[in-house]
């Protein structure tokens, strides 16, 4: 269903969905974020992207599976703590964070499914925006499936025209959205649609950045496995796991009790996201480490995206943000990197 | 929803033994789920057993599925969770949820000879298999056991290991020399070379560390076991057990849930980074 929206009436469609917790971007100190909305009027969509993905909302960085103590009998009892299930909406998802929740969908929807993360993901709605301009000069959406008006992993999309909003509503959850205010949206004209697909093809055009011949880079990946090349693109590497704590698709965690009191023994038992940067994520207590340095770490962020996943789930666990580039601090460039895979000999 | 699979199950240890003592303590639990909300594994596979307040770490389990009555564990002190176990008591309760990964095909191996190699805490996951094809002896061809550790003194089960020595083939050894010892000593791959298990229909299972299985199967490869006759177990760190926290993967496998246990045939085809 597409429908028009003024960029005036915005904030009273909003403001009908107090049912929900709103986030949108806000800027905090200089950067984009993700924050609950308290002031409809003071959302602004005219954003880069974000530091963090949405992902930090579908599963946060730090979750509690269960609280534990100990019965004055000394006998231990566990809680199960599951997310108190709240609807949330999400404005001004980039399409290719809309696309990084339904990859890690995948991974959590797959038998035997994760409570934690579908208690919260049930319950979200995501309002995508098209990208145009691109938000980030290392996008490279086009290369992985992506692209800037792509509706996949949404519930509606809005595209920004001018001084109004295309608003395609592309799931039930995003028709329940739009009847919460049913009477501030016109129904689209033939003209706005000619509009749209202007600005999509516009949008496409904007992307500059681009992984070439990406179809054979898994196979080309299999074969490299054992490359010194590794070693020196890791060279530059210090370890700060920036690149997977950012990345919208990464999703490995660790699991760790943490006390309260230790008598009574209190506590509670959390996931943190965790990375497969740091030496530790493999290490086995005896000090083997399987993955022991930079150019085996590198490596295995770099084939687990392009090479088993796409094995595993038959896609790319990359959906073209450019995060990991941009916020590299030693410059670390995966784009660089494929396109030396596909000319490696 | 179904059970959530990161709740542990409450299990009461209900019997310790002291394997091994020194410096790489091993201990023997023996478990029995609490309430009756347990479950039932196969050879081969994995439990994640919780310490409160510790955290929890992957073992295998090393009592035969034919044994209802418990689940065993050999535990080799090492981590926060392992030191945390080795100080637990009988009748304290621990958590377990499981079990995970694959198993062992022992029924696609009957009427065949099994040759078990183990060295040192290796010999756990083998004890499962091993005494599940004793229990069905009838099942399989000659049943034979080459089994190694450093000193004697680090040799798990050696009560179990004497009596065992009337029912099949046992053939120990250590690692150098040492008083009184009457059998072998060398390398548990050495030991193998010597023994000459035949290869012809035969199945070998080898569990230990990974230096000693990468010359266990050059061994066995030199006596003629084909890769599909040679299976073996791989072991990494590991967190959820069910394939997403994303740490104990070998290429695209997730050893919690495609692993631990590997024929050689399969094994090769994966990156060599274990």
């Amino acid at each position: 269903m597409e429908k028009i929206l003024t960029k005036k009436s915005f904030p009273a469609w909003v403001k009908n969905l107090q049912s929900y917790t709103v986030y949108a971007p806000e800027k905090q100190e200089n950067l984009w974020s993700y924050e609950v909305i308290q002031n409809p009027d003071k959302i602004n969509l005219e954003y880069l992207n974000t530091v963090l993905a949405p992902k930090k909302i579908t599963y946060p960085q730090r979750e509690i599976f269960l609280q534990f103590n100990t019965s004055k009998e000394g006998k231990p009892q566990i809680k199960e703590v599951l997310p108190e299930e709240q609807p949330a909406v999400i404005f001004g998802v980039r399409p290719c964070d809309a696309k990084a929740i339904t990859l890690t969908d995948k991974v959590f929807g797959e038998e035997p499914k994760d409570p934690y993360y579908w208690s919260r993901r049930n319950q979200t709605i995501l309002v995508g925006l098209t990208c145009n301009p691109p938000p980030s000069p290392n996008c490279f959406c086009l290369s992985v499936g992506g692209s800037p008006h792509s509706k996949e992993g949404l519930d509606i999309l809005m595209t920004d025209m001018g001084d109004k909003y295309h608003i395609d509503s592309l799931t039930k959850k995003g028709e329940k959205l739009i009847k919460a205010a049913e009477n501030l949206f016109k129904p689209a004209s033939p003209k706005d649609k000619k509009e749209l697909e202007k600005i999509q093809r516009e949008s496409e055009k904007k992307i500059k950045r681009e992984i070439k011949d990406i179809k054979n880079i898994p196979d080309k990946l299999k074969d490299m496995f054992e490359s010194p090349f590794w070693d020196e693109e890791a060279m530059s590497c210090i370890r700060c796991g920036i690149c997977t704590y950012l990345c919208p698709t990464c999703y490995c965690f660790d699991i760790t009790d943490e006390l309260t009191s230790t008598l009574p023994l209190k506590g509670k038992r959390v996931r943190t996201w965790d990375t497969c940067q740091f030496p530790d994520f493999t290490m086995h207590s005896s000090g083997h480490n399987p993955r022991p340095d930079k150019a085996s770490r590198l490596r295995q962020r770099i084939l687990h995206k392009f090479q088993y996943h796409v094995e595993n789930y038959q896609d790319y666990l990359c959906t073209g943000c450019g995060r990991c580039i941009s916020l590299c601090p030693m410059g670390i460039d995966i784009i660089e990197i494929l396109n030396k895979v596909r000319d490696y000999e | 929803m179904n059970e959530n699979i990161y709740i542990p199950k409450l299990a009461k240890i209900i019997k310790i033994k002291e394997e091994v003592s020194g410096l790489r303590p091993i201990k023997t639990f023996r478990t029995q789920f609490v309430e009756k909300n347990g479950f039932s594994h196969q050879c081969g596979q994995c439990a994640m057993l919780s310490v409160l307040g510790k955290g929890e770490s992957m073992i295998s389990i090393s009592s035969s599925p034919l044994e209802k009555d418990f689940l065993q564990f050999s535990i080799l002190k090492m981590g926060r969770v392992t030191s945390a176990l080795h100080e637990t008591e009988v009748g304290e309760i621990i958590g377990i949820r499981g079990p995970y990964g694959n198993n062992f095909p022992i029924e696609n191996w009957k009427g065949k000879n099994l040759i078990f190699i183990g060295g040192g805490i290796g010999l756990a996951p083998i004890w499962s298999v091993l005494h599940t094809a004793l229990k069905k002896k009838e099942d399989y061809g000659k049943l034979t056991l080459i089994y190694g550790a450093r000193t004697s003194k680090d040799l798990v089960f050696k009560e179990e290991l004497e009596k065992l020595n009337k029912k099949m083939n046992v053939h120990l050894s250590v690692d150098v020399e040492e008083k009184d010892w009457k059998e072998y000593v060398g390398f548990v791959p050495q030991n193998v070379t010597d023994k000459k298990p035949s290869p012809d229909n035969s199945i070998s299972i080898t569990c230990g560390p990974p230096i000693m299985i990468k010359f266990v199967i050059k061994a066995l490869e030199e006596l003629g076991f084909k890769d599909k006759q040679i299976y073996t177990t791989v072991e990494n760190k590991m967190k959820c057990g069910i394939g997403k926290c994303g740490r104990c993967n070998i290429g695209k496998h997730y050893i919690c849930k495609d692993g631990p246990v590997y024929s050689w045939a399969e094994l090769k085809t994966l990156p060599q980074e274990y």
